[in-house]
């Protein structure tokens, strides 16, 4: 942890960057919180530890941030992978970033609990960015990570095997619970729309209402805005105060994204983005 | 002599409710919201686990219903009153309501009573009946004794459960409607030799963070501190805080229609912290920045609902500071409010 304030301070001394973005102490030891930061006397307010869970990068798209000089950023290698997104949609300018990259040992599943084997996130079981992808200065060091059942990708594979009609109950069941905070969408570093669709209403495209049918429209078209550019962090489904598994759908998409174009999102800072670009050998089967 | 009540006659009196046609509500088996029970094995009373991610407030005031249907057709223009969800004559149930929650129905019906009577929520508010219990549970999100609120207050209850082990309750009966609705089920009841008085004193108490009277002062005299700009920095302007909180009580009315010759006017949940909740159609937003959005929801809880309705709109359950995935804590901005208070 002294490494990042030293790091931090050192930044902000040298005018290397205007302001960090980082994570503080949350109400307990097991919470932290995001935080932005300006002066480097309040270095010292910086943490990283296993509660660092929230993914900074949904602040990189602020207007407040945007050319005003160089923004620091703490960013775990899942974290990276959607500043990677964000860089290769335009919407951040790589020049403007600069990354302390952290060798990440896992992040806790859901905030308030212990880290443990049980509360280990889903996204970390499988992670290839433990050493994040991109990065300015690499902090931390490696440890072991523990390991548990993907309990996620049981569920999604019972998923897979369901009838249209057994699936369309699960979901309708799932939906009906949502209240429509939009926590999902504000979580979501990639929801970065200026005016979301769900937002306009003349005309209005998704029902605003709470109702089954307008939170099936909303969560359906979230997803199909998300396919091919979700990396997975997550954030939604914690975000979620109704407990909506968000998860199952978007790693669905990732799946197919992998086994139909062989692209993961986030990976490859100069390949072009999966839903952005043509190619005249694109996989066109799906199309009847 | 007090009276007393086993869980197992609890989910009796459940079957009762459900038999007799009125509505049960309760956690569900998740603890993340409340739920009509369709059987009486479903319920639980989580006095000694943290609260709900929702309040039961969606079953007074509900996340979406329409408020008329309308048709038109070529000649005349029809207005449809729209058919209540609940039988008028059933009862709502709330069962095991912490201090905190069973608050709200009073706090909630100042707003919806103030200049127009809003019958959707007084209709239900008059069918509920509210079985509080005390409350077992504090973590560090826990402010309800700031707010005049106590893990044993039997405010807003109409029946009252104090937990004596995990399978007997004591049975305070509150009010008038309480006695009435728990008239038919007092044979479920058992007297016991007990000294209730003492149980409940025993029931810890979260410390007392923040004064109240002191916080709406400041926030009176300090409308353009920074201290709200610093608090809203990270916000991420959702609507989890207003979603989950048991007293949040804004609204949106927009027009769902089937096609140009009918549909129906809808009323549904609305926060400010949404960018849009304040944004006017000339394009200018009064609170167009994070900071005036919290600035807001601390000012609309400490000061303007007491200045208005003499009442505090928060209950202290600490749910918007537990969801809030920016991990902003509502208790600790207004204790720092208290503490700068203080220093000036």
């Amino acid at each position: 942890m002294n490494e990042l304030r030293e790091k931090a301070r050192e930044l902000l001394q040298s005018g290397t960057v205007k302001v960090i973005i980082g994570y503080a102490q949350g109400t307990t030891p097991l919470h932290t919180k995001p935080i932005i930061i300006r002066f480097a006397e309040d270095s010292d307010k910086l943490v990283m530890n296993k509660y660092c869970v929230n993914n900074l990068s949904v602040y990189l798209t602020r207007k407040e941030f945007k050319g005003n000089g160089t923004v620091g950023i703490v960013a775990k290698g899942c974290d990276v992978k959607s500043i990677v997104q964000l860089i290769q949609e335009n919407q951040v300018n790589k020049d403007d970033l600069y990354i302390i990259g952290v060798n990440c040992n896992g992040a806790v599943s859901e905030l308030g609990k212990e880290f443990s084997a049980e509360t280990v996130a889903t996204k970390c079981l499988h992670c290839m960015v433990r050493t994040p992808h991109l990065y300015h200065t690499l902090i931390g060091t490696q440890e072991e990570l523990p390991k548990r059942a993907d309990t996620n990708f049981e569920m999604l594979q019972k998923l897979e095997a369901m009838t249209p009609d057994e699936k369309w109950n699960f979901w309708e069941a799932e939906f009906e619970k949502c209240v429509k905070c939009y926590a999902c969408r504000q979580a979501c570093p990639l929801c970065y729309c200026e005016r979301c669709i769900a937002d306009k209403s003349v005309p209005r495209w998704i029902e605003s209402s709470a109702h089954t049918r307008g939170n099936i429209a909303w969560n359906i078209i979230r997803a199909f805005h998300l396919s091919g550019r979700c990396i997975g962090c997550n954030e939604c489904e914690r975000a979620c105060p109704a407990g909506i598994p968000l998860s199952l759908l978007n790693r669905k998409m990732g799946m197919t994204a992998k086994k139909e174009f062989d692209y993961v999102a986030g990976m490859g800072l100069d390949t072009p983005t999966l839903v952005g670009t043509f190619d005249v050998k694109d996989n066109e089967d799906f199309i009847k | 002599m007090e009276k007393i009540i086993s869980y197992e006659n609890l989910t009796k009196l459940v079957d009762g409710i459900i038999q007799s046609g009125h509505i049960a509500i309760g956690q569900d088996e998740k603890g993340i919201n409340w739920k009509r029970l369709n059987d009486a094995k479903e319920l639980k009373i989580n006095y000694a686990s943290v609260p709900s991610n929702l309040s039961y407030k969606e079953f007074l005031f509900t996340k979406t219903e329409p408020v008329f249907y309308f048709r038109n057709n070529k000649d005349n223009f029809n207005l449809i009153e729209p058919k209540p969800e609940i039988n008028e004559n059933s009862k709502i149930v709330f069962l095991g309501a912490k201090p905190c929650d069973s608050r709200s129905i009073e706090i909630m019906s100042k707003v919806f009573n103030w200049d127009y009577k809003d019958k959707f929520f007084n209709q239900r508010a008059v069918q509920s009946i509210v079985i509080g219990t005390a409350c077992n549970y504090q973590d560090e999100f826990c402010f309800c004794t700031s707010v005049g609120l106590s893990p044993v207050s039997e405010k807003g209850s109409d029946i009252f459960l104090v937990p004596l082990d995990d399978k007997n309750f004591a049975v305070k009966i509150i009010s008038e409607k309480g006695k009435e609705f728990i008239a038919p089920y007092l044979n479920l009841l058992a007297d016991e030799n007990i000294s209730l008085d003492k149980i409940i004193v025993g029931i810890k108490a979260p410390e007392k963070k923040f004064d109240t009277a002191k916080v709406k002062e400041w926030v009176t005299n300090n409308f353009e501190h920074k201290i709200f700009d610093d608090a809203g920095a990270t916000c991420l302007s959702c609507g989890q805080c207003a979603f989950a909180c048991p007293v949040c009580h804004c609204f949106d009315i927009v027009d769902e229609e089937c096609d140009y010759t009918c549909g129906r006017r809808m009323k549904n949940w609305d926060a400010c912290q949404f960018g849009l909740f304040t944004l006017h159609g000339s394009g200018h937003n009064p609170r167009e920045t994070h900071g005036k959005r919290y600035r807001q929801r601390v000012a609309h809880k400490f000061k303007y609902y007491h200045d208005k309705f003499d009442e505090i709109l928060c209950t202290g359950c600490g749910r918007c500071s537990r969801g809030c995935p920016a991990g902003i804590d509502i208790a600790c901005v207004v204790t720092n409010i208290n503490t700068v208070a203080n220093q000036a």
